[in-house]
This record gives C-alpha cells, sequence and structure tokens, in this order.
C-alpha cells in the first residue's frame, strides 16, 4: 500500500501544518521551562535536578528544554507488544491503529436485567471474554471496575482474571507501586521470568500526571517502576479545559502535553529507550452539569491536534474513542462511538483505548464491546481506502458486461467481492419485508443476544495449570499481605 | 463416492469446469443420474443456500455455485428420465412492462437455474402476451414479474389476468420487486409473492408442491 501510493486512495487527515506544530511545541517547552511541573515524588526531582533542571519552592521543577528534546529522542519511535504467547500483535507506531478496551467502570449495566448495578469481578470475566471473541479488539483493559474485590487488590484481581481468560495484550492500571509490582510478578509468572517479559511484553501499564502540571508519587513511582524494568508504560493526562486547564483549547493542549512531556523526561531519565506511549486526553468540562465529556468535539480537535504532534515527535501514541457520555445505549452512544472512532482512526493513534465505554467513564454494558468492534471494522475498511489499479479500475469487465448487462456474475465481481466491501455482523442491512419477517430486532437487541451466545460458546485459550497455579499463588500472597 | 464428492465440492466452490468434468466423468463410471443429480448437484446448492443464510457465503458466490450447477445440469439432460426431467419445471421470467430494471429479476433467473429449473427469461419491458405466448409455447409451470416501480407493478395485473382468460390455470403466477407486498400478490390474484431471491425458489417449489 505504502509502496504503491499512486495506486492507492486512501483517506487522509491532518489538523496542524508545520508551522503550527512548533508553535505549540515551542509554547510546551516554555511552560516546562519558565513554569515548571510539581512533583511529590523526591527521587523523581534529584534525578531532574543532577541532569539540570531547576528545583524551585513546594516542588516545583522547571525543565529547559534539552532535557525535553533529549528524551524524546531517546524514546523509542516504535513498540511492538506481544500476546500471552509471545506472538507479535501490536506494532505500536506511524498511524497503525489498534483498539482496546479501557479499565474502571463502576458501574454495569447487567446483560440480563438491564438494571445499572455495581460492578462485580464476574463482570471482568465476561468482558474479557468478549473481547478476546471480537476480531477488532486488539487488547483487553478490565472494563469495569469490581466492587466485590478489596481495594488495593482489585487491580491485581482484575490482571489475573484477564490473564486467565485472553492472550490479548492486557493494558491496566494500579493503584501504586505495590500492586502494579504483584501485576508484573504475575505478568512474569506467565512469560517465563522477567526478561522475557521485558523482551517480549504483551502487558501495558497506565498512569496519568494530575492537571494542571502535577505528578502524584504514586504516578511518580509506578513511571519510575515501569521504566526500571522495561514495562510498556502509557503515562497521559486527562485534563479539563475550564477547570484542571485553560479554557482555550491550544492552551489546554499545550499544558497537557506539557504534562506528558515532563512524565517522558523522567522516564527516559531512568532508563534511556525505556518503552512509553504517550499523548493527552484534554476535554471540557461541562460548564453546566460539571462533568467531564469523552465525547465534546473539542475533545476530537486536541485529540488530532496532539495526534499531529506526537507524529511530529516520533513517539507510539494513545488515543481514545468508541465512548459516550450516555448513561444507556441509545442514539447518543451509536453517534459518539461512530463520531470518535472515526476521528481517532483518521488521527493515526497508535493504541485506541476506551472502546465499549458509556456514562462518561463510570458505566459498563458489555454488549457495547462488540458494537464498538463492528463499527470498527466499518472505520478500518473506510480508512483502508481503494485501489486504482488497472484491475480495479475494471475496464475489461466493463467493456465485457457493456450497458445493460449485469455484474453480478463476472468472476471480477467474485474475485473481489470479500476484499472490495465490508459486511457488518450486527448493523440492519435486511430488507423491510425481511426484517419484519425477522423478528423486527434492533441493534440493541441483537447486541445483548449476541454477547449472551458468546459468553455461552467462546470459550479462551486457557493458561497451562502450571502457570495458572502460579497466579493463584501470587494472587493468595497479595490477599494475605493486604490483611495485615 | 469420490467422483460425487468431487462433483458436490465443485459446486459448492462455483468451479463450472470441474462440474462439467465431473459430471462426464461420473456418467463414464456408470454412476446413476440419480445419485449425480441429488447426491452431487442438488445436495451441493442446498449446502450453498443454507451458508448464504447463515451470512458465511455471499451473493457472488451462490451465483457462482449455481453457474456450476446449471453447467452439469446440460451435461445430464440427455440422460434424464421424465420423472427426473419433473425436477426442472419450466420458468418464464422477465420485467413487467414498462419496466427496464432487471438486476432483481436476474438474480432471481440464475438462482432458479442453480435451484435446477429450466428459466426462459425474456428479458426486460416483456408485455403480457408475449409473457402467456412464451408459457404455452413452452408448456411451462410458471411466470415470474418482476418490476421496481409502482408505477409499472400494475402491469403485473393484466399478465395474471390474460393467463385466466386463457383458462391456463396450471401456469402459476410469481411476483417480486422492491415495492411488492403480499397483500398486493392477493389483490391482483397471483399465486405466489418473492421477498427475495432465494424466497423466490422457496415459493416456486411451493407452488410446484416439490
Amino acid at each position: 500500500m505504502e509502496a504503491d501510493l499512486s495506486n492507492y486512495c486512501v483517506p487522509r487527515f491532518r489538523l496542524l501544518d508545520d508551522s503550527q506544530i512548533k508553535r505549540i511545541h515551542h509554547s510546551v517547552l516554555r511552560i516546562l521551562d519558565e513554569v515548571g511541573v510539581r512533583i511529590y515524588h523526591n527521587q523523581a526531582i534529584d534525578l531532574l535536578a543532577s541532569h539540570g533542571a531547576r528545583i524551585k519552592a513546594n516542588n516545583v521543577v522547571q525543565i529547559p528544554s534539552f532535557l525535553v528534546e533529549a528524551a524524546i529522542a531517546s524514546a523509542p519511535s516504535s513498540l511492538v507488544i506481544y500476546n500471552r504467547d509471545k506472538a507479535p500483535v501490536m506494532d505500536l507506531g506511524e498511524r497503525k491503529i489498534f483498539f482496546g478496551t479501557g479499565t474502571d467502570l463502576p458501574k454495569s449495566i447487567d446483560l440480563k436485567t438491564r438494571e445499572i448495578r455495581d460492578t462485580k469481578a464476574e463482570d471482568v470475566v465476561a468482558s474479557t471474554i468478549i473481547s478476546d471473541a471480537m476480531p477488532n479488539i486488539d487488547f483487553i483493559g478490565s472494563y469495569g471496575l469490581p466492587k466485590d474485590v478489596p481495594t488495593g487488590l482489585h487491580y491485581i484481581r482484575c490482571f489475573q482474571l484477564e490473564a486467565e481468560n485472553s492472550k490479548k495484550p492486557i493494558f491496566f492500571t494500579a493503584e501504586s507501586q505495590e500492586d502494579l509490582r504483584v501485576i508484573w510478578e504475575m505478568a512474569g509468572a506467565i512469560a517465563g521470568n522477567s526478561e522475557a517479559l521485558a523482551r517480549h511484553p504483551f502487558i501495558i501499564s497506565y498512569s496519568e500526571p494530575t492537571s494542571p502540571l502535577s505528578h502524584s508519587k504514586e504516578a511518580m513511582a509506578k513511571l519510575i517502576f515501569c521504566a526500571e524494568e522495561k514495562i510498556p508504560v502509557n503515562y497521559t493526562p486527562a485534563l479539563l479545559a475550564g477547570s484542571t486547564g485553560p479554557v482555550t483549547l491550544a492552551g489546554a493542549l499545550a499544558v497537557a502535553v506539557a504534562e506528558a512531556l515532563s512524565g517522558l523526561v523522567v522516564h527516559q531519565l531512568t532508563n534511556k529507550g525505556a518503552p512509553i506511549i504517550s499523548g493527552v486526553a484534554a476535554t471540557t468540562m461541562d460548564m453546566l452539569e460539571a462533568t467531564v465529556s469523552y465525547t465534546s468535539p473539542e475533545f476530537r480537535l486536541t485529540h488530532s491536534a496532539y495526534a499531529d504532534l506526537f507524529h511530529y515527535y516520533g513517539l507510539p501514541i494513545w488515543g481514545t474513542a468508541g465512548c459516550s457520555d450516555s448513561h444507556f445505549p441509545d442514539l447518543q452512544t451509536g453517534a459518539e462511538y461512530a463520531f470518535t472512532l472515526l476521528n481517532a482512526a483518521l488521527d493515526g493513534t497508535n493504541l485506541i483505548h476506551d472502546c465499549g465505554y458509556l456514562g462518561q467513564g463510570f458505566v459498563a454494558s458489555p454488549e457495547l464491546i462488540i458494537f464498538a468492534d463492528e463499527l470498527i471494522g466499518m472505520v478500518k475498511r473506510y480508512i483502508h481506502g481503494f485501489s486504482l489499479d488497472t484491475d480495479h479500475l475494471a475496464l475489461d469487465v466493463i467493456k465485457h458486461v457493456g450497458p445493460g448487462g449485469h455484474f453480478l456474475a463476472e468472476k471480477h465481481t467474485l474475485d473481489y467481492c470479500m476484499q472490495e466491501h465490508w459486511r457488518p455482523a450486527i448493523l440492519n442491512r435486511k430488507s423491510l419485508p425481511n426484517w419484519l419477517k425477522n423478528g423486527k430486532k434492533t441493534v440493541n437487541e441483537k447486541l445483548v443476544e449476541k454477547a449472551l451466545e458468546i459468553l455461552q460458546t467462546h470459550h479462551p485459550e486457557p493458561l497451562s495449570p502450571e502457570v495458572k497455579a502460579d497466579l493463584d499463588q501470587i494472587w493468595s500472597a497479595a490477599q494475605k499481605k493486604s490483611r495485615r | 463416492m469420490g467422483v460425487l464428492e468431487d462433483i458436490y465440492t465443485a459446486v459448492v466452490d462455483g468451479k463450472v469446469d470441474y462440474a462439467v468434468s465431473g459430471v462426464e466423468k461420473g456418467l463414464h463410471s456408470g454412476i446413476s443420474v440419480d445419485e449425480i443429480l441429488n447426491k452431487g448437484l442438488i445436495s451441493a446448492m442446498d449446502l450453498v443456500g443454507e451458508r448464504f443464510g447463515k451470512g458465511q457465503v455471499f451473493l457472488p458466490h451462490v451465483i457462482w455455485s449455481a453457474k456450476a450447477m446449471q453447467a452439469g445440469m446440460e451435461c445430464l439432460k440427455p440422460y434424464l428420465t421424465g420423472s427426473q426431467h419433473e425436477k426442472t419445471a419450466k420458468i418464464i421470467i422477465g420485467t413487467a412492462k414498462g419496466d427496464i430494471h432487471d438486476i432483481g429479476k436476474n438474480l432471481v433467473a440464475m438462482m432458479l437455474e442453480g435451484a435446477g429449473f429450466d428459466v426462459f427469461d425474456l428479458g426486460v419491458d416483456v408485455d403480457s402476451e408475449t409473457f402467456v405466448q412464451k408459457a404455452v409455447q413452452e408448456n411451462a409451470d410458471i411466470i415470474a414479474v418482476s418490476a421496481l416501480l409502482t408505477t409499472t407493478m400494475i402491469n403485473m395485473a393484466d399478465v395474471v389476468d390474460l393467463k385466466n382468460q386463457k383458462n391456463l390455470s396450471s401456469v402459476k403466477v410469481l411476483i417480486g420487486g422492491a415495492p411488492l407486498s403480499t397483500e398486493y400478490c392477493e389483490e391482483i390474484g397471483a399465486d405466489a409473492y418473492g421477498v427475495d431471491a432465494m424466497e423466490a425458489v422457496t415459493k416456486v417449489r411451493q407452488l410446484l408442491n416439490r
């Protein structure tokens, strides 16, 4: 496709031109140098100071441009993520797009009763099994945050349940360095040992700075641990324009990027070349409801802008899409999923998370992972574009059929129908009479049916009994430790 | 069993040449016409229809399977006995007077051929006289009329009326097309309405009571 670009028509989208990228980057560098960031982690402050950063009162560190440029240069520009079996499955970099769920949804819409209730550990298993079955879901998050597992242990338990129910890469959160270490031990047990894990990473740790311009002790500790152990880490702020950042999108973007890059500096100073995925989420706070919008058009603008910026930096990029501010699967859900997924794909962000989200990051509804998968398929087909070569221009066939004939029975049609045309698995394409005859099913009904069917029929490849026993042992030890 | 399997696979995969060579080989090696027809050709199309119903294969695949089936049938025809011939009922097909939209009609014709029927395609813009005349001439079992427009679908009624005038009660009329419905079918006194090409085949089988 890349080699033969003249023959290929692909949708191309870019928001910023080169001079705009440089202007934003320059502003980011000035924020870091003139304002600085507050860091609640002494080791990180010392590290920055020893490399030429200026330490100010109240844990504020001003970072000169050369440190930022050096970190951008030393961080890898692409990153291969493997599955549980050490097969490469995500080559994060350039404009390659991969999709997955997110983490931490405290509420779940019950698949059978449709009530909104607290998320349980069994929901994490269910969403993992569904994600495992979906061809367009490339990586797996816990999706839910189970209430029936004690705080301090729930991320460990989530990771264990995910690893047991899918071999796809796992994108995970941890509360602190302590549970991160336990999760890393589990991942090491699966990979064989920590060196094997570092060579063929199948996990991505998520951690975030706190806007505006602050790094908590826990976030820094996790970031440094990941750098030391070469655990791929995603260190990206979630800034709210108008409250935790400037109301204007340009200002919000510059602050958020400064937060991400200051994290990158600490990460690369800790261990040059350690794997990191960068980016930001700079969205709006709703000025009437005081809520966080996951889908505002402004969020999509900053998403496009930072994508251009981080492509310029040459870093693997984190993205957000396939999510909705609605609390129940409805028209809003469909509109927001489609809008955000198409946007993220056009932006060419690499690790696109939050697919299947509802309720501004509070509500899970597992059948929506299937919905996201369907729309990702549609978007991928669009992004793929079409060929203009001789055979695709089809002049021979056009001559052969001539005016008034038909193309249905042509070999050309048979040869290309599968590759040229995408078909939905869930969205309706039935004629009205056939739809009426087949029970008048809405997409919502079909999604729930499909989710229940997958949970009955899809059996993910299990861990070996030995590895499973290792994880059980690590889990028991973690439980004992937390009771103390 | 090898040859029958080859024929079956050729039809399922839509390989016209293999279907022909398979049938010829089968006839040479003394496999009964009945077996070639039922176990080779028809059962293969049944599987293709089933896969199509499940969305596992698409229209072009069904069409090429139908082509393979039809090519196999052509080789078999000289050897068919009377009762076997009945399986290949004769169907006259065309679009209604005034209508030149024929992609749906073509699709139905291909599906019917694929199901083993003898299809006489009169093309587009066919008046009722031509339909009925051809039906008499070929001793046909069914007249199938298609229309896309509400302005042309009314001409389907003429076909039914003319056929009734001529007392051709054994000839059934099947109608189809986007604006049609079961209600309209009843209204004009046609014998069956097929919602799509696959259902057209089902309806033909029902009309023939097979």
